[in-house]
């Protein structure tokens, strides 16, 4: 036995400092010349034609351009922000990576200042919209370049709303509740996702805290705001709207649930990008004729808001040749490029950029238009706080969604800010 | 189990009837996977049908998973790291259960504790630094990665079982073994382990499957889609979105389950055969 | 004997979970480097309401979770020590909910428990004892209920087969003793075979509570944590607050928060493992 043991010990020490050599050899002899190649890490997009447009058109053009070979890096949804992680924290592995909400800012330390190619993109395209700062620029640097934004609107079935009366989408948050009102009594109630998921359900409830004139964090960033008046307002309409309009189930609700509750009928309104309307022609092409998408509704103050939703791409300071991943980035960027990319993708990531404003792909399906518009009022969860730490953690912890989720379930409004203050004040603590 | 009195009345109550049960509570959610694997999209959305039947039946979803995605490449890798993994946790496993078990010596105490402890460590907190070793040994998006901390989790669970069974053989076998004049080596070899095959086969499936089923390391370590496992594969290249391809996810369910378990099913008879065989009586 | 395996856990799992503690007492935003804060991110745990509901759902859980298994699995292992046709082929199948990948399970849980799609629901509706149904993942209460029901329908063949294996490690002669001596099928099984399947039982069981403690794929992949927190665990809550705030100090804190509870388990059984007991 004991002779049997030692042998296999030996072997897999052996094999450990083997690869360990072989590790470091290689990755001496990486350092010093140019790339041959540069990875760019991204979320698998659910339109394929999108993934395979970067894969089999860009790279193979940046190739013979330059002689570098881009390879794309596809991780699945949800797992990005983990990647990003281990790779931010870990210093190895793709040199440039999409990024989405606030991320550029969890992850400044590790990378690179862009503002110079920024202004570069931007000058070549028309200049960037106002609010692509919001999620990119930390103290004063640009550290990722905006791409595109996947607004959340509203869907909703027109055939069924004109039943009832309501000719075009309603306006404000209390015409909504009183078309609700009669659709749910028809048997087609309405399902906004209140549980757990990444964008759907913070998609729907910043706008309406916000709409109300209600606030997280004052824009000093450091001063819990949500105690107020406002925040009681748009609570007691949440859950009115609950009640009214919804059924229980959409308490538990994840970002898929309400694609699969519209797609097969079973809801006639919720807040969704466009994906719902885009598998709907594909699959369902009789739902998809008489699928509608409008902006939010106007709340009590009149305005209108929208979640920003923004992807955006950053260097790992890692990078063995930062310059070479910026030349990639501006060639990327460059209307030549990416208007192709945004153009495959129908629409679905708005660019940040003024010159695609009234791009082809706009009115390839007008009934996308609301996105682009919606683009002037979308803002980043805590807005009007600029982005910060305690801000991913709120979010994170589902502070606000939880809010609204509570009072739906039953809880008193006084109790439910009351928990959330408390909440939000010991985690801008540190703010 | 001895003499049966009763005729069919007693082997329904004490056989068939809670078999029933178990198994409609255990295989109805396969029955549910195999008919959205084969059900059309235009069923699988319609609330109004009968969930449980498929009017139109259609391969499309295997097809599309076996030509469209690398289902056949994760399938590969799955077994072959499941494989390695089992193989690296059952003689660790063995290496610390036997001493454990039948041997005394200093620092069993501290050694059992230290192995039982590894388990307070949970994942979600293991993975960074682990990430970090795996990177430091260039081992990235290889299956080494997984094949090397796979064990981690399966190692301390394997020496337990393993040591559950190891007590339960009789010392005497073993003593017998020596007087009759074979070293402590040939002991093990030919009397003592053989008696533990049953353990070996717990042990080993418990490890296999959980290797299988294994989805955040895999997740962290195996990015490239020609190294991953089918855990990550189908969820990376099934859900794109906020859109699930439920019947091809499903038809992934089934084709990586269903064989496996087909393997099983002569391990089942290996293990019953192995005991009796082995013949505690004598 | 002993020492390549205790090298590979040292390396592999002693030395991250050295890193981790560390970490649970440091202020460590992802990609920053760490400042000590000694104990402070406990403190901000202990004020977190979140994090008190979700130390008392894990407890329900595993508890639950557990008790059933354990029950349930015995009564499994009686059932299939029998003798009967197909007998192999049927005990591999009943391992089919261990076997298949969680992940993919757990989405046709997700399907299956969906009222708008639940084959449950639509049964119920058939035969006229509910409508629509209830709502099993957007109820809190029915959320954790449904959970516990997912774990315990993917760890019951666990409980099964392991339970079984003890049970043919029994000698059929104590069986035929017993039965001379004059005792009824109860009796056998409460003075023959619970006592020596004791040992079985309880490293399963106690494996089993690890394991469920810790629980993080089906709770990610059914509820994130929904509703409103009904269903976070600690791997859950940890992993958001790490991964999805980006603070890995405070996720490691409410990780780490799972030791005490483990670590009396780990003792317990550490007690019973010690060599040299007859």
């Amino acid at each position: 036995m004991a002779n049997i043991v030692n042998a296999a010990s030996r072997r897999d020490v052996l094999k450990i400092s083997a690869l360990t050599a072989v590790g470091g050899i290689l990755g001496a002899s990486r350092a010093g010349a140019a790339p041959k190649q540069m990875t760019m890490m991204h979320e698998s997009s659910f339109i394929p034609a999108y993934d395979a447009y970067f894969k089999n058109t860009l790279a193979p053009a940046y190739e013979k351009a330059t002689g570098i070979k881009i390879v794309y890096e596809t991780v699945s949804v949800g797992s990005i922000q983990t990647r990003d992680t281990t790779v931010a924290e870990t210093g190895t592995g793709p040199e440039m990576a999409q990024m989405a909400f606030n991320w550029p800012f969890l992850f400044d330390q590790k990378l690179v200042d862009v503002t110079d190619i920024a202004k570069i993109i931007g000058d070549k395209a028309g200049g960037w919209h106002a609010n692509s700062a919001e999620a990119v620029v930390v103290n004063g640097k640009w550290k990722a370049i905006p791409f595109g934004n996947i607004g959340q609107l509203m869907n909703y079935r027109m055939d069924w709303f004109e039943e009832v009366g309501v000719k075009s989408f309603p306006e404000t948050w209390a015409e909504l509740l009183e078309a609700g009102i009669k659709l749910k009594k028809a048997g087609h109630p309405f399902g906004f996702e209140l549980g757990h998921g990444f964008g759907d359900n913070h998609g729907w409830l910043y706008p309406l805290l916000w709409s109300f004139g209600a606030r997280e964090v004052d824009k000093d960033g450091k001063t819990v705001a949500i105690d107020s008046a406002e925040t009681a307002a748009a609570i007691d309409f949440c859950r009115e709207f609950f009640q009214k309009t919804m059924f229980e189930d959409v308490l538990g609700w994840t970002d898929v649930s309400n694609n699969k509750a519209f797609l097969s009928e079973q809801i006639s309104c919720t807040n969704n990008a466009e994906s719902i309307l885009y598998v709907a022609k594909r699959d369902f092409p009789d739902i998809g004729k008489v699928t509608g998408q409008a902006q939010n509704p106007k709340g009590p103050s009149g305005e209108r808001f929208h979640m920003l939703n923004p992807w955006t791409h950053g260097i790992f300071t890692h990078t063995p040749d930062v310059q070479a991943a910026k030349d990639f980035m501006v060639w990327l960027m460059d209307p030549k490029q990416v208007a192709g990319w945004y153009d495959v993708a129908d629409s679905y990531y708005g660019p940040f950029l003024h010159a695609y404003d009234d791009a082809s792909f706009w009115h390839k399906e007008p009934r996308n238009l609301p996105y682009r518009d919606s683009m002037a009022n979308s803002h980043l969860p805590g807005w009007p706080a600029p982005i910060s730490r305690p801000q991913s953690e709120s979010v994170a912890k589902y502070v606000v969604v939880d809010m609204f989720a509570k009072a739906c379930a039953g809880k008193s409004t006084k109790e439910v800010i009351a928990d959330a203050s408390a909440q939000l004040k010991q985690i801008f603590k540190s703010a | 189990m001895s003499v049966e009195r009763g005729g069919w009345r007693v082997r329904a109550l004490k056989l068939w009837i809670p078999l029933g049960a178990f198994m409609l509570f255990t295989l109805f959610p396969f029955y549910w996977m195999a008919v959205t694997s084969i059900k059309p999209n235009s069923e699988l959305y319609n609330r109004k049908i009968m969930p449980m039947i498929v009017y139109h039946p259609t391969l499309k979803h295997y097809v599309d998973l076996l030509t469209e995605t690398n289902f056949l490449v994760w399938t590969w890798n799955t077994f072959l790291v499941a494989v390695v993994s089992t193989a690296i946790s059952l003689v660790f496993g063995t290496m610390l259960a036997y001493p454990l078990a039948r041997m005394k010596f200093a620092g069993s105490a501290l050694i059992s504790f230290a192995v039982a402890a590894t388990y307070l460590v949970p994942q979600p907190l293991l993975f960074i630094p682990l990430a970090d070793i795996i990177n430091q040994l260039h081992l990235g998006d290889t299956l080494t990665s997984v094949m090397l901390t796979y064990p981690t989790l399966l190692v301390p669970f394997c020496a337990w079982l393993l040591m559950g069974y190891f007590r339960s053989v009789p010392v005497e076998l073993e003593d017998a073994a020596r007087i009759d004049g074979a070293t402590r080596l040939q002991t093990i070899f030919r009397v003592f382990l053989p008696l533990c095959v049953p353990g070996f086969i717990s042990a080993g499936i418990f490890a296999f499957t959980l290797s299988q089923n294994e989805f955040l390391y895999a997740l962290i370590f195996l990015t490239q889609t020609d190294v991953r496992t089918v855990p990550v594969g189908a969820i990376a290249e099934l859900v794109k979105g906020d859109v699930f391809y439920w019947g091809q996810l499903m038809a992934a369910a089934l084709l990586g389950s269903v064989p496996v378990a087909v393997i099983y099913s002569f391990f089942v008879e290996h293990y019953v055969a192995g005991l009796t065989a082995g013949a505690v009586k004598q | 004997m002993v020492g390549p395996p205790i090298l590979f856990l040292c390396a592999l799992v002693g030395y991250p979970f050295l890193y981790g503690i560390w970490l649970s007492l440091e202020d460590r935003p992802v990609a920053h480097a760490g400042t000590f804060v000694g104990l402070a991110n406990f403190v901000a745990d202990a004020h977190d309401p979140v994090f008190w509901r979700v130390t008392i759902n894990t407890f329900v859980y595993t508890f639950f979770a557990t008790i059933l298994k354990m029950v349930g699995g015995l009564g499994l292992a009686l059932v299939m020590n029998q003798n009967f046709r197909g007998k192999n082929l049927i005990r591999a199948l009943m391992l089919l909910p261990f076997i298949v990948p969680t992940v993919l399970s757990t989405i046709a849980w997700m399907w299956m428990l969906d009222p708008g799609f639940s084959v449950i629901n639509w049964l119920l509706k058939y035969f006229g004892l509910a409508n629509p149904g209830p709502s099993w993942l957007g109820n809190p209460t029915l959320a954790m209920i449904s959970l516990i029901i997912v774990n315990v329908w993917r760890g019951l063949p666990f409980y099964g087969i392991t339970l079984l294996a003890g049970l043919q490690t029994i000698s059929p002669d104590l069986y035929e003793a017993a039965t001379i001596d004059g005792a009824s099928t109860w009796h056998r099984f409460i003075y023959v075979t619970l006592p020596l399947l004791k040992p079985v039982i309880f490293i399963v069981t106690m494996f089993s509570i690890i394991f469920t403690f810790a629980d993080f794929q089906l709770v990610y992949v059914l509820t994130r944590g929904g509703p409103a927190n009904a269903t976070h665990l600690f791997a859950t809550y940890a992993f958001d607050i790490a991964m999805g705030g980006g603070q890995l100090g405070m996720g490691a804190s409410v990780a780490l928060a799972m030791l005490p509870p483990l670590a009396l388990i780990i003792i317990a059984m550490s007690i019973y493992m010690k060599p040299n007991k007859s």
